[in-house]
C-alpha cells in the first residue's frame, strides 16, 4: 500500500514544515502532519512519529518556538509558529531547492521520461 | 551561529530531562486524540479510531528515544552513566580501589617527578626571544669537562672577531652580599652582564628599564641594578616604587633603575639569579665570563663551529697566554635551554637512568594491574551477560570497562601529580648537597613546578597506563558472552587463552623486575666499589673544619700564630691525636693548579695541583711520606721547599729522583708569578678530585714558610671524630675570635658529598627493585591462589585417584617455578641491554660482572617459593570427598 508512497527525507521535511507554518499560522504537530499529506496530494506518508524529532531540531536551531495552547475542539495541544530566523531560512531554502531542481530538469529534460 | 544555538539548546537539554520526558509523552498524547477526534468524525468507531492512530504515529517509543537523543548530547550522557557507574563499582570495591590508585599513584608519581626535573633540567626553553638560535660557548682541556667560562680579552676577541653570531651575550655568575634599604644584609645570587644583555634576550622590564649599553659605559659613574621579578615579589612586595631605590650591592651604593619580566631567572632554568649589575660593575673574575651567541640568520651549527675553531686560535695563541691556555680547545652547543650548569652535567645521566627504571616500574605496575582487573573480568562474567541479554553492544562493554580503567588511572595520576611535586623537591634537595653543586641557587620552582609540559605527560601516561592495564581485561569481559554463563555463573571458569594470558602478565612481571633487581645490584656494588677505593689517605676517624676567613680582620702573621696556637689546643682534646691546617682537604675538590717544570726546563711542563699544608699534615691524613723528610720548623726564613706526591714526581723527574733538585711553578691559578722550590719529599698520591679518578699531580707547599692563610682544619680522632666536634667548636671560637666556621664534616660525609648521584640512584634502584620484586611476588600470588583455587575440583579427583599431598604441593610449585624460568628467560636478554645501556652511560661501570643477572634470578626464584607458600598449603589441604561433593 505504501510502495507507491514516498517517504520523506529529514532536509525537505524541515521545510515542508517551516512553509507549512508560514501558510497556515501557529500550529499543533498533528495538523502540520496532515496538512503535509494533504499539500501532497496523499503522495507522502508522513510517519508522525518522525515529525517530533524535526520539529524540536528546528526549534533548537531557533527557527521556531512552541508553547501550550488549546485547539478547536478543546484540546491542549503544543502549538509552534515561526521565528524571523525562521522565515528567513524559508526564503534561502527555498530559493536553493528551487535552484537544484532547474538544474536537475535541464539534465531529465533530453532524456526519456522515467 | 545556528551551531552555537543548537550546542546550548541541547546542553539544556542535560537538564530538567524528567520534566521534559512528561512534556513529551503529553504533546504525543495530543497528538493522539486530536487523531483520534478526526477518525471519528470521519465515522471510524472509537475502537478503530484508536488503532489508526496509533499506527500511523508509527513506534511511540521509538519516537521517544529519536526525540531523546537529538534533545542532549549522547556521547556525553553515555559517558557520564559509565562515570557513574564506574564509580559505583570502585567503591563497592574499596580494598581494590585503594591498592589499584596507590601503584598507580606511586608509578605515575615517580615518573613525573623524574620528568618534571629532566624537563626543568634540559628540555625548557629560556623565556627568551627565540631561544633555538642560541648557542654556548665553552672552553675545554683535553680529557677534562668543558666549562663555559671566559676571560674579559677572550671576549673581545670573539665579539670583534666574529661574522657568525648577530650577537654575543656576556654575563657572569656572581654571589652578592646586597643591604640597604629596609633590606636585612643578604646574599643573593646574580650576574655582572654586557650592555648587550637584556636587549639581545629581547626581554622587557616589567617596570622600569633594563640595563642598556650606556650603564656599561658610566660605571661607578652611575651604578645602576636590575632585580628579578621574584626578588621584587619577595623584597620589595611589588612596591612599584621601587625604581630609584638605593641599594648596597657589595659595599657600593647602587641604584635599582628596573625589575625584569615575570619567569626570567638569567641564563639557566635550574640556578636562579635575582640582581644583575653592569659588567663595568663586577669584580673581573679571569676565566668566568659565560657567553652565549645568537646565530646570525642562514647560518648553521657546523659553520659556526668551524669559523669559531680557527678564531679561537688567535685568543689561546695571545703573546701573554700560558702553555695551560694553549691547550684549550673550543666548543659550541645548542643553548635554548640556557647555558649549562653543574647541575645539569651532573643530573643528566643519573636522570636518565631513574626514568628508564621509573618507566620500568610502571610498566610493571600496569601488568599487575591487569592481572587483578582479569581476575575481576572474570567474576563479573554473570553482570555482562546480564548486560548482553538487555541489550549492550560490545563496543558498550569495552567502553564501560574502559571507564573504569581510566577512571582509576586519573585518579592515581592526581595523587601522583601531588606526590611528584614534593618528590621532586626532595630528590633535588639530595642531588644539592653534592660537592659540586653545593651553593649554587637552585630553582626550586622550575624544576619541581609541573607546567603543561609536564601536565601533558602525566596527562599522556594516565590514558596510556589506562589501554595498558585495562583493553585487555576490557575485551576479555566483554569478549564471547552469550546468556550461558548465566546458567553457570555460580562457576567462574576459565577459557584456556585466559588463563594463558594471566600466566604472560605474571611472566613479564617476573622479566620487567629482574631487569630493575639487576640494575639495583649493578649500582649498588658499583656503589660499594666507589666506597672501597683507596682515595690515598685515612678516610675514618678524621674531622673536617672548613673556616670563613674572608673578613677575619687578622694580618697574615697574626693569623698564621693563632693557627699554631689553634693546632696546639686541638691537639689536646681528649680523644684528639693530632691536628692541622691547610689550604685544601683532599676528596674537596679542585684547587689551585699551575704550572711545573725542574729549574731551567721550560720545555718540559706539567699541569700540577698546589696544596698549602701545615706541618704535620701528611702524618694528620695519613699519606705516606715515601722520600726525603717531611715540613718542619727549621724551613722558617729559609729558601722555599716543596714536596711532591709520586704521581708529580714522575712527572716532572721519571725515574730519577726528585729529593735536593730545583722545580719551579709558574702561572700559579692563572696568575703570571713564579718561584722556585727546593724538593724535600715525595708522599703518596692522595685523592682530591673523583674517588675513581687517579690522584692529580700535586705540589705540596709549606704554609708556615710561605705565610699562607689556611682554612681548612683537620682533625685525626681515637674516637667517633663527631664525638669532639662541640670541643672543636668551642677552641676554635675562642683562639680564632672573627673567624667564624663554615661547617663541619667528618671525611666519610665529604667523600659521601662527591659521590651524591650515584649513591641516589645505588638508594633509588634498591628501592624500585624491591618494589618491583613485590609487585610481581604478588601477581605472581594471585595467579596461584586463583589456579589452585580454580583447580580444587581437580586436585580433589588426583587425590582420590592416589596422589599424595607432597604430589600436590610439587604440582603448584612446579607451576611458579615454570612461570619464574619463563620470566627469568625473557628478563635475562633484557638485563644484558639495560647494563649495556647503563654501561654507556657510566664509565666503570662493572657491567661485564653477571652477578648481578645472577643476583636478580636468585630473589626472584626465592620470591616465587614464598608466594607460592600459602597457595601450595591450600592445595595440600583439599580434602578430596569435599572437592567432589562440590559439583
Amino acid at each position: 500500500m505504501a510502495a507507491d508512497k514516498k517517504d520523506v527525507w529529514q532536509g525537505t521535511l524541515a521545510l515542508m514544515v517551516l512553509k507549512t507554518l508560514e501558510t497556515l499560522g501557529p500550529l499543533h504537530g498533528y495538523g502540520i502532519a496532515r496538512r503535509i499529506e494533504q499539500t501532497s496530494g496523499d503522495l507522502l506518508s508522513v510517519n508522525y512519529g518522525t515529525l517530533y524529532p524535526a520539529l524540536l531540531k528546528l526549534e533548537q536551531e531557533g527557527d521556531i518556538s512552541s508553547e501550550w495552547g488549546t485547539s478547536d475542539n478543546n484540546r491542549r495541544a503544543k502549538y509552534y509558529k515561526l521565528t524571523r530566523a525562521g522565515r528567513k531560512r524559508i526564503e534561502k531554502e527555498a530559493r536553493e531547492w528551487e535552484q537544484t531542481t532547474a538544474i536537475l530538469a535541464r539534465f531529465l529534460a533530453p532524456s526519456e521520461e522515467s | 551561529m545556528r551551531a552555537l544555538r543548537t550546542c546550548l539548546a541541547r546542553f539544556r537539554g542535560l537538564f530538567g530531562k524528567q520534566r521534559r520526558d512528561r512534556e513529551l509523552a503529553a504533546e504525543l498524547e495530543s497528538h493522539v486524540q486530536l487523531h483520534i477526534d478526526e477518525n471519528l468524525r470521519a465515522g471510524m468507531p472509537p475502537e478503530e479510531a484508536r488503532r489508526q492512530a496509533l499506527i500511523q504515529l508509527g513506534g511511540l517509543e521509538q519516537t521517544k528515544e529519536m526525540y531523546r537523543e537529538l534533545r542532549g548530547i549522547p556521547w556525553f550522557e553515555t559517558t557520564s552513566q559509565d562515570i557513574r557507574f564506574g564509580l559505583r563499582m570502585l567503591r563497592k570495591n574499596p580494598g581494590f580501589t585503594a591498592v589499584a590508585v596507590v601503584t598507580l599513584a606511586l608509578g605515575i608519581g615517580a615518573n613525573t617527578a623524574v620528568f618534571s626535573i629532566i624537563n626543568g633540567l634540559m628540555l625548557r626553553t629560556l623565556p627568551v626571544r627565540d631561544p633555538g638560535r642560541l648557542v654556548e660557548l665553552l672552553h675545554q682541556y683535553p680529557g677534562e669537562p668543558a666549562f663555559n667560562g671566559f676571560s674579559w680579552d677572550a671576549y673581545r676577541t670573539i665579539r670583534d672577531g666574529n661574522h657568525v653570531f648577530s650577537d654575543l651575550i656576556v654575563g657572569s655568575l656572581n654571589s652578592f652580599t646586597v643591604r640597604g634599604d629596609k633590606l636585612q644584609p643578604q646574599t643573593v645570587f646574580g650576574g655582572n652582564v654586557g650592555g648587550n644583555f637584556f636587549e639581545a634576550l629581547g626581554l622587557q622590564a616589567a617596570v622600569g628599564r633594563l640595563i642598556g649599553p650606556e650603564d656599561v659605559y658610566m660605571g661607578y659613574h652611575a651604578p645602576v641594578a636590575v632585580v628579578s621579578w621574584s626578588f621584587w615579589k619577595a623584597r620589595f612586595d611589588l612596591d612599584p616604587e621601587i625604581i630609584g631605590r638605593k641599594i648596597v650591592v657589595d659595599d657600593a651604593p647602587v641604584t635599582i633603575v628596573g625589575v625584569t619580566q615575570r619567569g626570567f631567572y638569567g641564563l639557566s632554568e635550574e640556578a636562579k639569579q635575582d640582581i644583575w649589575l653592569p659588567v663595568s660593575l663586577g669584580p673581573s673574575p679571569g676565566w668566568g665570563f659565560a657567553l652565549l651567541g645568537r646565530l646570525k640568520p642562514g647560518v648553521s651549527m657546523e659553520q659556526a663551529r668551524a669559523q669559531m675553531a680557527v678564531l679561537f686560535q688567535t685568543v689561546v695563541n695571545a703573546p701573554d697566554a700560558g702553555p695551560f691556555v694553549r691547550r684549550m680547545k673550543l666548543r659550541i652547543e645548542p643553548a635554548a635551554h640556557g647555558v649549562s650548569t653543574p647541575l645539569s652535567a651532573m643530573l643528566s645521566t643519573p636522570l636518565i637512568l631513574l626514568m628508564g627504571m621509573v618507566g620500568l616500574l610502571l610498566f610493571l605496575a600496569c601488568a599487575n594491574l591487569a592481572g587483578l582487573l582479569l581476575a575481576r573480568a572474570a567474576s563479573r562474567r554473570h553482570e555482562m551477560a546480564v548486560r548482553v541479554c538487555l541489550g549492550a553492544g560490545r563496543v558498550r562493554l569495552i567502553r564501560q570497562v574502559l571507564t573504569e580503567s581510566l577512571l582509576l588511572s586519573v585518579t592515581g595520576s592526581a595523587l601522583g601529580i601531588f606526590l611528584a611535586y614534593f618528590g621532586a623537591r626532595g630528590l633535588i634537595r639530595i642531588f644539592a648537597s653534592g660537592r659540586q653543586i653545593v651553593g649554587l641557587p637552585i630553582n626550586f620552582e622550575a624544576l619541581s613546578n609541573p607546567d603543561w609540559h609536564v601536565l601533558l605527560f602525566t596527562g599522556a601516561m594516565a590514558v596510556a597506563t589506562a589501554l595498558l592495564f585495562g583493553a585487555a581485561p576490557a575485551i576479555r569481559a566483554s569478549g564471547p558472552i552469550s546468556a550461558q554463563p548465566l546458567q553457570e555463573a555460580a562457576r567462574t571458569g576459565q577459557s584456556k587463552s585466559q588463563k594463558r594470558f594471566g600466566k604472560s602478565l605474571v611472566v613479564s612481571q617476573v622479566a620487567l623486575s629482574v631487569v630493575l633487581l639487576t640494575s639495583a645490584a649493578l649500582f649498588v656494588s658499583y656503589l660499594s666499589h666507589l666506597r672501597s677505593l683507596d682515595p690515598g689517605f685515612r678516610r675514618d676517624h678524621l674531622l673536617l673544619v672548613t673556616l670563613d676567613t674572608a673578613r677575619s680582620g687578622y694580618s697574615e702573621g697574626q693569623f698564621e700564630r693563632l693557627s699554631e696556637q689553634l693546632v696546639t689546643e686541638l691537639d689536646a682534646i681528649p680523644g684528639v691525636k693530632s691536628a692541622t691546617v691547610s689550604d685544601m682537604s683532599p676528596m674537596q675538590g679542585p684547587g689551585a693548579s699551575a704550572f711545573a717544570f725542574e729549574q731551567g726546563h721550560l720545555d718540559n711542563q706539567h699541569n700540577v695541583s698546589i696544596n698549602n699544608v701545615a706541618p704535620d699534615y701528611f702524618e694528620t691524613y695519613g699519606t705516606p711520606l715515601l722520600a726525603g723528610r717531611s715540613f718542619s720548623a727549621e724551613d722558617q726564613g729559609k729558601p722555599p721547599v716543596a714536596i711532591m706526591n709520586q704521581s708529580a714526581a714522575s712527572d716532572c723527574f721519571g725515574n730519577e729522583n726528585p729529593i735536593g733538585r730545583h722545580l719551579t711553578l709558574s702561572h700559579i691559578t692563572l696568575t703570571k708569578s713564579e718561584i722556585t722550590y727546593e724538593v724535600i719529599g715525595v708522599v703518596g698520591n692522595a685523592k682530591y678530585n673523583d674517588i675513581d679518578q687517579p690522584a692529580p699531580p700535586t705540589i705540596y707547599r709549606d704554609s708556615v714558610q710561605g705565610g699562607f692563610i689556611d682554612s681548612q682544619l683537620a682533625v685525626r680522632t681515637s674516637i667517633a671524630p663527631d664525638a669532639v666536634a662541640s670541643e672543636v667548636r668551642e677552641t676554635e671560637a675562642a683562639v680564632l675570635r672573627t673567624v667564624p666556621i663554615a661547617h663541619i664534616v667528618t671525611m666519610n660525609e665529604q667523600i659521601d658529598a662527591s659521590i651524591v648521584p650515584e649513591r641516589l640512584v645505588a638508594t633509588l634502584s634498591a628501592w624500585f627493585g624491591a618494589l618491583g620484586a613485590l609487585l610481581a611476588a604478588i601477581g605472581l600470588y594471585g595467579l596461584l591462589t586463583y589456579t589452585v583455587a580454580w583447580r580444587t575440583h581437580e586436585i580433589g579427583v588426583r587425590m582420590a585417584l592416589g596422589a599424595t599431598r607432597n604430589d600436590v604441593v610439587r604440582m603448584v610449585l612446579r607451576d611458579a617455578l615454570w612461570t619464574v624460568c619463563a620470566g627469568l628467560a625473557l628478563g635475562t636478554p633484557l638485563s644484558f641491554w639495560a647494563k649495556s645501556v647503563a654501561a654507556s652511560l657510566i664509565r666503570g661501570l662493572p657491567a661485564d660482572n653477571p652477578m648481578s643477572i645472577v643476583f636478580g634470578g636468585a630473589v626472584m626464584i626465592v620470591l616465587a617459593l614464598a608466594a607460592a607458600y600459602i597457595p601450595a598449603r591450600r592445595a595440600m589441604r583439599v580434602d578430596p570427598m569435599v572437592a567432589l561433593r562440590c559439583e
